[in-house]
């Protein structure tokens, strides 16, 4: 498969990003508009345990409690439009025919009622999971235990054909040496998890998930570096928590863009997934459309930028939420109204043309708060698309070229005393710029030494990646 | 674009962690730890300072010299109870814990092969990651942690089948089992290896932990034994060495976690 490899950046600038608009709006669902000028809230969830026992439980979960709930807050609350996300648990993907089926049908039907009874624009993705295991084989014919990743393929038909507006994937490749990695503190081994074997899975998935979707007249959305850099991210927590430095997650983010953008370049359209924090940089070369998570997914994730990533989101989502009893309703209409709420305060803003302003405002809130933070702001993300871009041939060059930027940008803001480290951060943001400068202008020199240096990684199958 | 050099962050937030930041060096904190003969201290050293690549020849040295035993509960020992204390002051990260732990792993296995067996470990944790869950990351810190604090584990993997952990826990007859979890609908596997322990009468700890897995449904079966992190694991295991049975863990687990049990 020929990629089409980003060589330039299609913003001329980082001042034209901003939230709600995007260079490639995408039209689709029922009558739903993103990117067009201005910002959908998608709203994800998940049942409760215990509800993935029968076929009939999780339809009643999946339809009748949490759709039907979502669907009549946003009624409730007026808001026009709306993203439903069914983030696929297990069982659909171990099972899709049978398990699946009848909930992605029974979602779109109602959504369906609703659009025909109230006008409310709608669409819904399925990200269908990847359960690959390492060991026993990333590709077809290779996992002779669970046929994983036959199931994917079978899962994204299943979605496709009977009612997915939108296709995405949380997928896997890199993270067997990208988690061995991260608690070694060693960006080499993460360069070549994720930023090398994480891009040849993509080059190899992508193209079959644009190809299901254009069968069936859907939108292949895109991926996530959920299993890396967001592994990353929660490791590196907040103030309280002493996994790993913040400056090694803000670096591993920056590479983690050059690995999501394959998903674009091999046919995807966007949106990309909500928990890819990587969106600023992958819309800033890119121009496609951003789904993006923050304040208004603390039920799932305790980030240290809520404010400042609504900056350039089309979809503003709450990540996930486990569907429960609150004192204001069902959680998934508690969650849906924060995000409901902050899409109509970005949407006031784009009226009345402070846009920009109301985007710069959410930078200054969080641009300090975290070196990962501070990377992903719009002005940083822009800088770092370019140096992917310049040398965009090359999944490993582009990947280093991400990660050096992002660490000359903090250490430079942090020698003007404006982005603050402590003194674990700064020794690790010292280590990661010496090693990644350490490392081969060539690809090839680069994986014959990585092959070597993590051969004995557990569940490393260079076959994985046809190496 | 406004200007952000304008705005003080100060007035913003607040960088607890450099607050808090030890003033103590590790040095002095290590020195309390570390043994004073020179060819064990080097050995100790070599843990605490992640000097993976030279400890084998380090541990050659001592083996002249000191017995296995000596070596590896005064050197290699000694160096990981520095790295434990560091890693607790919030001086060292969870990175330098695991490149420790691989040292004396490296360590270790040369004094085991100059005792020509494997040392006698505390206990046997089983460990697994719940049916339909790929994520194992948690697990893989978990035992690196409990290794260096001297139990031996079995680690069966991710995905694994309900049954698989049921039969080998009946098995073995661990001192206790580990299941981790990211997803709320694949942590409902733990009630049912719990069922399935106790009708073949396995009244084994359960400890559980992972992204989706809260105390109240871990207490919500029986054996159940909620662990928040992969540090919490060898204070947890150290009880059932004691000889604690789950119901005495999960009663005191907050007098555990403070230490003042």
């Amino acid at each position: 498969m020929v990629m089409n490899k980003f060589k330039k950046m299609e913003y001329s600038s980082a001042e034209d990003l901003v939230f709600g608009e995007a260079k490639y709006p995408q039209e689709y669902g029922l009558g739903l508009k993103v990117g067009a000028g201005s910002v959908v809230p998608e709203v994800n969830f998940a049942p409760r345990p215990g509800s993935e026992k029968t076929v009939e439980s999780l339809k009643r979960e999946y339809v009748d409690y949490i759709t039907k709930d979502v669907l009549n807050r946003a009624i409730t609350l007026g808001f026009p439009a709306l993203q439903l996300e069914n983030e696929w648990i297990f069982q659909l993907g171990d099972n899709p025919s049978k398990m699946a089926t009848p909930v992605v049908r029974g979602q779109k039907e109602l959504m369906q009622k609703f659009h025909d009874e109230y006008g409310i624009k709608l669409a819904i993705r399925h990200t269908v999971p990847d359960m690959r295991l390492h060991e026993d084989g990333l590709r077809l014919d290779m996992d002779k235990v669970h046929s994983y990743p036959e199931k994917i393929l079978e899962s994204l038909e299943v979605a496709a054909k009977n009612g997915a507006d939108v296709l995405s994937i949380e997928s896997v490749g890199g993270k067997e040496i990208a988690d061995h990695a991260v608690v070694r503190q060693d960006i080499k081994g993460w360069l070549f998890g994720i930023g090398y074997l994480g891009s040849l899975d993509m080059e190899w998935l992508w193209p079959q998930i644009v190809d299901v979707a254009k069968k069936n007249k859907i939108i292949p959305g895109g991926d996530t570096n959920c299993a890396g850099a967001n592994t990353s991210m929660f490791m590196a927590g907040g103030y309280l928590d002493k996994d790993i430095p913040r400056t090694f997650s803000a670096v591993t983010r920056a590479i983690a863009s050059a690995r999501t953008l394959v998903a674009i370049e091999a046919g995807a359209t966007g949106p990309d997934k909500d928990c890819g924090y990587e969106g600023p940089i992958i819309k800033a070369i890119s121009g496609r459309i951003s789904a993006q998570e923050g304040k208004g997914a603390q039920c799932a994730h305790c980030d240290m930028m809520g404010n400042l990533i609504a900056q350039t989101c089309d979809l503003w989502s709450n990540e996930s939420v486990e569907y429960h009893p609150e004192f204001g309703g069902s959680s998934v209409q508690c969650w849906l109204s924060v995000i409901g709420y902050e899409a109509a305060l970005m949407n006031s803003a784009k009226q009345l043309k402070q846009d920009k302003v109301l985007r710069d405002i959410y930078v200054a809130s969080d641009r300090y708060r975290s070196p990962e933070g501070f990377i992903l702001a719009y002005d940083n993300a822009y800088k770092i698309g370019q140096a992917i871009v310049e040398v965009g041939d090359s999944y490993y060059l582009r990947a280093r070229a991400a990660g050096i930027k992002a660490a000359e940008l903090i250490k430079e803001s942090n020698d003007k005393g404006k982005l603050k480290l402590s003194a674990q951060e700064k020794d690790t943001l010292d280590k990661i710029l010496s090693d990644l400068r350490s490392l081969p202008d060539e690809e090839g020199k680069f994986v014959d030494w990585a092959l070597k240096e993590y051969a004995n990684v557990p569940a490393f199958n260079p076959k994985n990646y046809e190496l | 674009m406004l200007d952000f050099d304008s705005v003080s962050s100060d007035a913003l937030l607040t960088r607890y962690d450099i607050v808090a930041e030890s003033k103590e060096k590790p040095e002095t904190i290590a020195e309390r730890h570390l043994p004073k003969d020179a060819l064990l201290r080097k050995v100790a050293e070599d843990v605490l300072y992640m000097k993976y690549k030279i400890i084998e020849e380090d541990v050659a040295a001592a083996l002249k010299e000191k017995t296995p035993e000596e070596i590896i509960e005064n050197g290699l020992l000694k160096g990981m109870d520095a790295v434990s204390d560091l890693y607790g002051r919030g001086i060292y990260y969870l990175p330098h814990v695991m490149v420790s732990a691989d040292a004396m792993d490296r360590g270790i296995k040369l004094a085991e092969k100059a005792l020509g067996n494997e040392r006698k470990v505390k206990g046997e944790v089983i460990m697994h990651a719940a049916e339909g869950d790929p994520h194992d990351i948690g697990k893989n810190i978990a035992a690196v942690l409990l290794k260096s604090n001297g139990y031996g584990v079995v680690d069966l993997g991710k995905d694994v089948p309900v049954e698989t952990v049921v039969e080998t826990v009946v098995a073995r007859k661990p001192l206790a089992v580990t299941g981790t979890a990211l997803m709320t609908t694949t942590m409902s596997a733990f009630p049912r290896i719990s069922s399935g322990l106790q009708e073949k009468g396995a009244d084994v700890p359960f400890i559980c932990a992972g992204g989706a897995v809260n105390r109240e449904y871990v207490e919500s079966f029986p054996l159940g034994i909620y662990a928040e992190k992969a540090a919490n694991g060898p204070g947890l295991v150290g009880k059932a060495l004691d000889g604690w049975d789950w119901k005495k863990i999960r009663d005191k687990w907050d007098d555990i976690q403070s230490g003042s049990a």
